[in-house]
This record gives C-alpha cells, structure tokens and sequence, in this order.
C-alpha cells in the first residue's frame, strides 16, 4: 500500500516544485541526470566483470584486510557500492567467497563510496564540469555505438561519467541560484533535534533517490551554495549512509539467504556507524576541524570538511565492527540458515539392502523406475505438456492441442537438484554393489538398470536441448513452424504413453518386445518431417534458419525417444531376470531398426 | 543311448553353469513361444482389420515380431549348439 502510494505522491510533489521554482526543476533534472549517469557507469563497468574483475576478486578476499582493500579500491574506481555489492552476492552465492570476507568487501565499499565526496569536493565544485561533460558525453555515445564489446563499455563509462558531471553541474547551479531568491539555510535546525531531523531527511532522500552517491553530491551542492548549514549536511550524510542500506535490505528480500545476510550485514554496520556517528557528532566534528587543519584544508571550506567527516565516521565504523565481525558471521549464519537445494534423496537404496543381492538390484531397480518418474515430469514441464492431459487417455494430438501454453519451469534446475543427484546415488551404488558379486546374472542387471538411468539422465538433457526452440515456436505466430513442433511432441507423448503401457503389463514379454514398432514409428516419422523441410522453405512457410534449428531439435527428438523407450524396456520388462535376458537377446538394435525402415520405404505397399 | 541321455540329465542338476545355460534355453523358448501366439493373434486382427491405417499398423508389427523371432531362433539354435559341443 505504502509503496503503491509512493510513486504517485513523489510525483505530485515534483510536480508542484517545478511549477512552484525553476531552480528546484534544476536541480531535480541535475539528480535525474546523475542517477542516469551512475546508470550508464554500471552498465559500463558490467561488460568489463566477464573476467578481470573476478579474477581480481578471487586472489584478493583471501585474507580480510584484502578483502577490504578490495571493497574500498574497487568502490573508489567504480563509484558504486552497489555495483561492487551486486558481484560479492554473486560470488557468495556460488560459493567462492567466505562471508566474513563478503562483509569484509562491504566495509571496504563503505569507505571507498566516501571517496565520491572528496572528489567531488575537491574538485567538482571548484571547476566548470560541464565543460569537461560534454566531449565525454559525445566521445562516449560514439563508442557505444561500436560493435566490440569493450569498446562500448568503454562508452558506456565516458556516458555514465559525462552525465554524472553534467549532473552536478546542474545540481550546483540550481542550488547557486537558489541562493538568490531563497536562503534555505533559514531552516536550518541546531541542536540534537536537527541532527535527527536532518539524518531522518537524509535516509528518505536516499531511499527516493535509490543511491547514498547522489544524496551526498546534493548536500555538498547544497552546502557550497550554503543553502544548508554545516551541521545539518553532517546529518543529512549520516542519514544518507543509513538509507542505502534500506534499498539493499529491500532488494534482497527475494534473494538468497546469502544475499540476505550481506544486506542485513550492511544494514548492521551502517546503523551502528550512523548511532556512533550521531551520538558523538559534535566530538567528530572536532576531530574533523582538527584533522581538516592538518591537512590543510581551511576552516571555512564545509564540503572538504564534509568530506573529511564522510570518511572519518565510516573509518570509525570500520574500527567498532571489526572485532565483531566473527560474532557478526555467526549471527547471520543462525538468521538465516538458507535453503540448501532441495538435493534429490534416494529412497530404496541403502547399505542394508547392499548385502543381499536379490535386494539390492530390486532396490536399484526401483529407484531407478523413480528417476524415469522424476525425469518424465521435468521432460512434461520441458515439453510444455500438461500433466493432465498426458494421463487423460486422450489421443497425442489432443493432449499437444490442450498444452498450447509455455510451462516455465527452470528445468536446468530440476535437472541438477532432483536427477543427477539420484543417478549419481545409484551409480555410486551399484559400483559398490557390483563388485561384491559373483552372479553373472545380477551383476549384468545392475549393469543394465545402470544404462537406463543413464538413458533417462541422456532424454532429460535433450529435452533441455529442446525446450529453447520449442518455447519460441509455442510462442510464435507462424503455424507452420507450431505444427513441426507440435509433430514432434504429439511423438514423445507417444512413446511415453507406449511405455506406460508396457509398464501396466510387466508380466508380458510381448508388450515389451513391441517396444521395437515404437522405434520404427519414431524413424519412420521423423524422417517424415525432415523430408518436409525442403517443401516448406520453398514455400517460404518457414525461413532457413526456423529449419536448421528444426533439423537439430529432430535430431534431439529422436534421441528422446530412443533413450525412453531403451530405459522404459529395461525398467518395465517382466520380473525374471533370465526372461529379461532372453527378452533383450530378442529386440532389435538401432542398425536393424534403420534396415527394416529401409525395406519397408522401397516397398512402400507393405 | 538312455543312459548317456540320464548322464546329461543329472549334468544338467549338478553344474551351476549347465543350470544358467538352460536356464537361457528355456526363457528364450518362452519368449520365442510368446511371440509366435501374439503373430497367430495379430494375424487374425489383420484379417478382420478394415481400417487402412490400422493394417498397416497390425503389419509393421507383424514383421517386427517376424525379425525378432528370426534372431531369437538364430540365437536358439547356438545355444543348442553349444550346449551339444560342451556336455559338461
């Protein structure tokens, strides 16, 4: 309700400053085009994190004070702690990077984000930086326009940092013009309550302006054109610190838990550094007076005191936090303790089991039977078949006619977490099953229940082949291509269901041997449809490359079928294990397949 | 004659590799028996089919199980082969 209502009222606001001040519309437009210019730096710095950065990442979070010095030199280069937040939470997530030296990068980035306010202070205020935007801008959009990558990023950096300049050029010309009509600083609150007032105002400008970068730029504008006083800027920068925090917390509420606990780290160090800095402003103020004189930065220059102030508060966070970070790591480790992946966990298979062998290759043989009932939901869900109407009874056509929506489930996924982990279970135990054997005849079933897991595992990945063109075709207005693919699932839905046949009759040997006609109906049309491709480029129905996709996804077809059928004859055969042999011995292999396909096409009359 | 014949017999009971190798005989016989039964079958269904479509079918299976039977009887025959060449 709150954030629906936001973006309405914030509008309204801006509305009516624009209407009411020409120099607030400055102003505005000097933050919009700041945040624009952060946006084409980001995008800038992204197409140079293919390598380099992470190569630099990896050798340098191994020890905590490099990880540190990451986090401030990576900040101060890039200009965006959320860029370099963006990567840590990347690399926690897959796993090369400890916590502790995660939250290290962001102490570091806390403390290199402050280097923005003295460049900006030292330098930004004192030039024309418009003059030095503009080539950036035109030099920059050029590049963008290249066709190599690094070019264009390069591009998109010079854009970002040209817009960033032209930014603050505005924001320090609507301030200075402010100065003329209106004194802002009449507002100015002293005191304790105008810390919180102005700490409070800082973290609602942060959180609007989803950046801490620009909140500051505004008030070091703002405090060169003295619209604000000295002491109100130091609590409006404090509160800015603060509120970045809050767009982070609120952008990890749908992440992982690791994300979660480096935001909530973020928020953590923060909140403590702005309670610290709060508490003890008017001590840090001294501090920064005195330090400000050493380096010699005149008493009456606020914004490099500013500065000063920024970097001296975030360095003193760096110092309380530090020697809690382990109990930090702890803490958030319990907060949230993640969901690991849901890791597929074998049911009939244990060591119990291992002993006897009759049971053992029951055991794999069941749980190899789940793995094909496993696979044939994720090849459903690949296949964008309903569920429903696959077990419905209905003809092939009908069930590919009521599955004319995309199902988009991430099979990648599903094929990690639920199918290769349980292959991998039941081969790992069938090779510590196999070799205490001394039965030919069960050695050479676990051999064969081996195969068919392997033959499912093999039609789950040619699904996920599949699927990419698949979900385009399913999708797209040309019916001619939707027809090919259709023809092509109305097949697999087939043979599934020949083999859930097969499989309500285990005591027929015949059932399964008709297995064999299945494999020749899958030959038979498959080839069909390849032979259809020329007439239908010809025609212009379909384009050239719609075909060579096709070819590809026939051939994957093909090879789905194949490997369910070969695993549905293995796992749904008769129950007697020299039957299943005799059976095997009997059916017919892929070169006799491909003979009697042959035969029947030069006697078409048959 | 029948002597040799009851040799073999309790041959067959005694060696662990003579009982796998007729069980192998046996299951392929059984196998083999199932197949032919089921071509008796879609043989009449052939028959009585009118469905162009469904003949067809009830023929590409007929002579899959035709292939089948032919490599099942080839199979049958060394296995009866070896059986002959190794007694024991």
């Amino acid at each position: 309700m709150l954030r629906r209502s936001l973006l309405p009222a914030i509008f309204l606001l801006l509305g009516y400053g624009f209407w009411a001040s020409a120099e607030f519309k400055t102003v505005a437009a000097g933050v919009a085009i700041f945040l624009f210019g952060m946006l084409a730096l980001e995008e800038g710095f992204k197409t140079f994190t293919g390598g380099t950065l992470e190569k630099i990442l990896k050798a340098s979070t191994n020890r905590l004070w490099k990880s540190m010095a990451f986090g401030v030199v990576s900040t101060t280069i890039m200009q965006s702690s959320s860029l370099v937040s963006v990567i840590t939470i990347s690399f926690l997530s897959a796993g090369l990077l400890e916590l502790s030296s995660a939250i290290g990068i962001i102490f570091g980035a806390n403390l290199g984000t402050t280097t923005g306010a003295w460049l900006v202070a030292g330098f930004g205020l004192k030039v024309n930086l418009s003059a030095y935007a503009m080539p950036m801008l035109v030099f920059g959009i050029l590049l963008i326009f290249q066709k190599q990558k690094n070019l264009k990023g390069a591009g998109y950096i010079l854009t970002g940092l040209g817009f960033l300049f032209l930014g603050i050029h505005y924001m320090k010309e609507g301030f200075d013009s402010f100065g003329q009509t209106i004194n802002l600083a009449e507002y100015s609150i002293a005191g304790y309550p105008g810390v919180f007032a102005f700490a409070g105002i800082g973290i609602l400008a942060t959180v609007v302006m989803q950046s801490s970068h620009a909140t500051l730029i505004l008030i070091l504008a703002a405090l060169a054109a003295q619209q604000i006083s000295y002491e109100n800027a130091l609590a409006l920068a404090i509160g800015s610190n603060v509120g970045t925090t809050i767009t982070a917390i609120i952008g990890s509420l749908g992440s992982s838990a690791d994300g979660k606990r480096l935001a909530v780290a973020h928020l953590v160090f923060n909140v403590v550094t702005g309670i610290i800095a709060i508490i003890g402003i008017y001590q840090l103020m001294e501090f920064v007076g005195w330090a400000s004189a050493y380096l010699g930065i005149a008493a009456e220059n606020y914004t490099l005191q500013l500065a000063v102030f920024h970097s001296v508060f975030n360095l003193l966070g760096i110092i309380v936090m530090l020697p809690l970070l382990n109990w930090l790591v702890k803490f958030l480790e319990r907060l949230f303790t993640g969901q690991p992946f849901e890791v597929e966990q074998p049911v009939y298979l244990s060591d119990a089991t291992r002993s006897m062998p009759e049971a053992a290759v029951e055991a794999v043989r069941k749980e190899t039977v789940r793995l094909y009932d496993l696979a044939v939901s994720v090849i459903t869900d690949g296949l964008s078949i309903q569920r429903d109407a696959l077990q419905s009874g209905e003809k092939p056509k009908q069930v590919v006619k009521q599955s004319s929506a995309v199902i988009d489930e991430d099979i990648d996924t599903l094929y990690e977490t639920k199918l290769k982990s349980l292959y991998g279970k039941i081969v790992e135990f069938v090779i510590h099953t196999k070799g205490g054997y001394t039965e030919g005849r069960l050695k050479e079933e676990l051999h064969e229940l081996r195969d068919a897991g392997q033959h499912v595992i093999e039609a789950v990945k040619g699904v996920k082949h599949f699927k990419k063109n698949l979900t385009r075709s399913i999708r797209s207005d040309n019916v001619y291509i939707r027809k090919q693919y259709d023809l092509l699932r109305r097949l697999i839905v087939r043979v599934l269901r020949e083999i859930d046949t097969v499989r309500s009759t285990p005591e027929e040997s015949e059932s399964i041997l008709s297995l064999d006609q299945v494999k020749l109906e899958v030959g038979k049309k498959t080839e069909k449809i390849s032979d259809g491709l020329d007439d239908l480029i010809r025609q212009q129905h379909i384009t050239v490359p719609m075909a060579t996709s096709l070819m590809n996804d026939i051939s994957y077809c093909k090879e789905i079928c194949w490997d369910l059928l070969e695993a549905g004859a293995t796992l749904f055969s008769v129950p007697d294990l020299h039957e299943k042999a005799a059976m095997r011995s009997v059916a017919l292999d892929e070169q006799e397949i491909t003979e009697m396909m042959k035969s029947q096409e030069q006697e078409p009359s048959r | 004659m029948k002597a040799k014949k009851l040799l073999n017999k309790l041959k067959d009971i005694l060696s662990d590799e003579r009982q796998a190798q007729l069980a192998r005989y046996s299951s392929l016989k059984k196998v083999l028996k199932s197949l032919r039964n089921e071509k008796i079958r879609l043989e009449m269904k052939l028959a009585e089919a009118r469905n162009e479509e469904d003949r067809q079918e009830i023929a590409s299976r007929l002579e899959i199980i035709s292939a089948q039977r032919k490599k099942g009887l080839q199979l049958l025959k060394e296995l009866k082969k070896e059986r002959k060449n190794n007694p024991d």
